[in-house]
This record gives structure tokens, sequence and C-alpha cells, in this order.
């Protein structure tokens, strides 16, 4: 019985649940409060039992689609640029690291501009992308893909610079060749931080391109978002995709973490050691 | 001594240490001598302890034979060539005082690895790291990854590894100091049944007197500041050794004339 209790006590679903009941309740209180005073609630902070149904609501919106076919058909657009974004970027992201920890001076020319290029506010950098490309389906790769590289990249010279001296020591007594030293102890030395790096990335990446999106009337959760915010359709809209994009950023940062599961087995032993420490 | 064996003894250097000094820069930029002037041979098939208290430049020392570290004056010649050549060669086996295991490869594939880099077949590397596993006693572990182990078992890993390149010289850096008293006893018998099986030279950093007497053919015993060669002690406990040959008086005799050799104030 006490075991139990420790085990729900320690245990990290609860945690969670706490936090989002108690979001709920006080999204709720306001929501009261603002019903109560304010003429178009929903515009302000509708019930969570509003959006909710709205998602569920067949009565069209727009173009004879109701708010969930909207919001679905829209994602498309836009979480497959992101995510073709956030391939390439990560792509970039891992070789320019190895770049830079292969040549110092690389690293040198590198590092501080890398930094600049992060200072830019996107909604900046947007529109002067667009105006190059005049394509926003190659805007929201683009932008994405600048999102994610700069994470993955200083994530994973971080890892490539974590391997402890004794290690080279190692491989030097063993007369190891240079291309040997990076496939068999620097790349796999920093795979944990490379997925570090990519759990930061993909939410970004998907924020990137619904921003994208409201440059343009052409379509893209973005697009949508501003659209209902100017009541050119229901309100509701907005809302679901509010929720709709928060849950695929969270899910984005999970399927990360579940990639790394998959592909490393120390991943695997490490929550296996952990489970059985909490059990003991 | 008589001319004959005397011809036998040089014929048979495995590690010729010659003058050896090293001098560092401290962080105000003033040299400091790490090694003075170190002077002597390790023979083929020896068991030789590096002793001495911290600062002594034993690590240093070692690190010279490994080519690690250049000397600042003398040279190190390991069977007749220079230590990068018999590096090359591949022919040195190290072990640390950290275990160094590549956490993501299984304890197997961890005493695979240099056979990897040494370009071994697939069936070879296999079998020889069973051999290796089952000579440390970890047959059962094979599949798990270090950080399952304890810390005596990492140590095991470790010089399972080492041993698995079949290496002429075994360099080991304190490499039991980091662990309880009865994981190292046992760990002691360990290396000397390996050591004894294997017939390879090895060069053993402590700083604990017990061990190297316990374990060594002769104990070179390092004085500091500046690091240099005190005295060489024989110590000429039988082979094989048993535990219980640390309570016999000649085991105490050989301890306190280790421990009397060190210069530079007491210990």
């Amino acid at each position: 019985m006490m075991k139990t209790i420790t085990k729900i006590k320690n245990s990290k679903a609860l945690v969670t649940l706490v936090w989002v009941l108690g979001i709920l309740v006080i999204w709720e209180i306001f929501a009261f409060i603002i019903q109560a005073t304010k003429r178009t609630p929903e515009n302000i902070m509708p019930h969570v039992w509003q959006i909710f149904y709205s998602f569920i609501d067949p009565k069209p919106v727009s173009n004879g689609m109701s708010c969930l076919q909207v919001v679905l058909f829209n994602a498309g657009q836009t979480l497959s640029r992101a995510g073709q974004g956030f391939m390439i970027g990560t792509l970039i992201g891992f070789a320019l690291a190895i770049l830079m920890k292969l040549s110092h001076i690389i690293e040198k020319i590198a590092a501080p501009y890398l930094m600049l290029i992060q200072l830019i506010p996107i909604l900046g950098m947007a529109p002067i992308i667009l105006a190059m490309t005049h394509d926003i389906g190659s805007s929201r790769i683009i932008i994405a893909a600048i999102l994610t590289f700069y994470p993955v990249a200083t994530n994973t010279l971080a890892g490539l610079n974590s391997v402890e001296k004794q290690k080279y020591e190692l491989m030097y007594s063993y007369a190891a060749k240079k291309s040997t030293v990076y496939f068999k102890m620097l790349i796999p030395s920093c795979i944990p931080y490379f997925f570090t790096g990519l759990k930061i990335a993909a939410p970004m990446a998907i924020t990137a391109s619904i921003l994208v999106d409201t440059l343009q009337g052409d379509g893209g959760l973005g697009c949508m978002l501003s659209q209902s915010l100017k009541h050119a359709m229901s309100i509701y809209v907005f809302w679901d995709i509010v929720v709709f994009s928060a849950v695929i950023g969270v899910l984005s940062c999970s399927l990360m973490g579940w990639i790394e599961n998959a592909v490393s087995p120390l991943k695997r032993i490490e929550r296996k050691t952990k489970k059985k420490k909490e059990a003991a | 001594m008589n001319l004959n064996s005397e011809a036998i003894k040089k014929n048979d250097v495995e590690i010729a240490i010659n003058n050896v000094s090293v001098v560092f820069k401290d962080n105000q930029g003033n040299d400091v001598k790490a090694l003075d002037n170190i002077d002597f041979d390790i023979h083929k098939g020896e068991f030789i302890s590096l002793l001495g208290p911290s600062g002594c430049g034993k690590t240093t020392l070692l690190r010279t034979i490994a080519d690690l570290l250049e000397p600042t004056s003398g040279n190190v010649r390991v069977s007749n060539m220079t230590p990068k050549e018999i590096r090359l060669m591949q022919k040195f086996g190290i072990v640390f005082q950290n275990p160094v295991l590549f956490e993501w490869r299984t304890v197997k594939k961890n005493i695979e690895l240099p056979l990897e880099i040494m370009g071994y077949s697939k069936k070879d590397r296999s079998d020889r790291a069973d051999e290796m596993l089952e000579m440390v006693g970890l047959t059962k572990f094979a599949d798990h990854y270090p950080q399952q182990l304890s810390g005596g078992m990492q140590q095991r890993v470790g010089i399972a590894r080492a041993f698995g390149i079949r290496p002429e010289i075994l360099l080991m850096d304190e490499p039991f100091s980091a662990l309880d008293e009865f994981t190292k006893e046992k760990l002691h018998l360990d290396l000397l049944k390996i050591w004894e099986k294997t017939n390879k030279t090895i060069v053993f950093v402590t700083h604990n007197i017990q061990e190297a007497v316990f374990l060594s053919t002769r104990i070179c015993v390092l004085s500091p500041h500046p690091g240099r060669l005190s005295a060489v002690v024989d110590a000429d406990l039988p082979y094989p050794r048993t535990i219980d040959m640390r309570d016999t008086p000649h085991f105490g005799e050989l301890v306190s004339k280790v421990r009397n050799s060190f210069e530079g104030g007491s210990l």
C-alpha cells in the first residue's frame, strides 16, 4: 500500500495531471468571469468545452468545411513544409558541427555569425526570404531549416566536445586513424546531444512554418489563424489551431524522444535501470 | 655477476629509459622539473611498479613510455625502437585509473573495439572477446552495458580490453586506486594470474606500497620535487603469490624497505 502511494507520488504522469488540471481550472475561472463581463466572450476566452465541441461540430465554417476539416486540411501544407525544413536544417546543422570539430578555423569563422543569424527576429527574416523566393512553400522550408540548424549544430558540437581526454588517448594508443576516431568515438558520443538539439528544434520548425503562413493568403495553419482572428470565419478555427499546434508541438518533441529510444539501446538501458531503482 | 649473465640481461631489455627528464611550465611560466634524469631498464616479462607519492612523476614516466608525452631530454627505447614506432605497431595495452569504456557499446563490443581498429575479422574479434571475458570472469555480462556494472567489473572490462589485443607491453596507470579493498584484492590475484599466463611485460603505476610489493617483480621508488628514482627494490616473494603472503614477515620487511627508500621527508 505504502509502496503504491510512493510510486504514484513519484510518477511523472501525476505531475503532468496536476499541471493540466491546474491550468484547466484557472482557465475556466477566467472564462466564467469573461462570460459575465464581455459581449463576445468567445473572442477572448471561450470555455474549454466550447473549444472541444468546435472540433467535433459538423457545422461548416468555411467553403463547406467544418472547423476540424479546415484545421486538418491546412495542417498538411504547413507541417509537411515544416518537416522538410526540419530535415534539411538537421542535415546542415549536423554537417556544420562535424566541420567545426574538424577545423578550428571553420569554428572560429562560423560560431559568432551563427549566433547572429539566430538573433535576427524570424518575423523580420521571413518577408525577406519570401521576397527572394516568391514562393510561400519554399519560404516555409527555408525558415524552418534556419531555425532548426542552429540548435542542432550547437548541441551536436557540444556533444563532440564532451568526449573526455582519456578516450582520445585510448584511441591514440591504438594508432587509430582520424576517420576511425570520428566514426567509432566522436559521432556515437554526440548522439544524445544531437537528439537534445532535435527536441528543441522540432517545435520551433513548426512554429516558424505557421508564422510564415500568416504572410500570405494561400492557406496553411497560420493563414487560417489570421483570417479567423479577422473574423473572416468562425473564431473557433483560431482556438482549434492554437490547441492543435500546441499538441503537435509537444508531439513533435516526443517523436524525437521515441526515435532516440528506438535507435539507441543505451537509452533503453538507462530507463530500465532507472525504473529498477524507483521500484527498489 | 659474470659477463655472461650481464649479456643475457642486456639482450632481454624490453624498455630502456635513458636519462629521461621532463620539464613543465607552471601557471607563472616557471620551469617545473617533473622528472629528473631517470635511467633504468625494464626486462621482458617483468612486472614493474612505479611507486611514489603524488607529484613524483610516476604517471609522467608512464606517459613517456606510452608515447603520450615526449621527454624534454633523454629518450625511451622499447624493443630497440621509439615508443612511437611501437605504438603505431599497436603493441601497447593501456589501462587507466578510470575504466574509460564506451557507454554505447556492450561489454563485449568494448573489448572488441581495439580489435575492430586493428582490422580483425568479425569471427576473430568475437572469439577473442569471449576468451577475454572468460579470463576476467564476465562471460555472463557480455551483453550488458558498462553502466549496468559495478566499478570493479568495469575495471575488469578495461583490463580484458587491454589484454585482448595481446600487447607486448601493458601500461597500467593506478588501475585499482578507485576500488574498494575487497574488489582490489580480488583483481590483484586476477591480474597476477593473467600475467603469469600471458608472460607480458607490465608497467604498473601506484601510490600504494603494499600493492606494489604484492604484485611486482621489481619496484621503482620515485621521490617528488623533482621526480627522481630513489631506489629499485627487488620484491622477491615467490610466485604464484597468495593473499596470506601479505602476513609473512618477509612481506613486512619488503614494505619497510620500500618505505625507507623514499627521499625528501617522511610520507
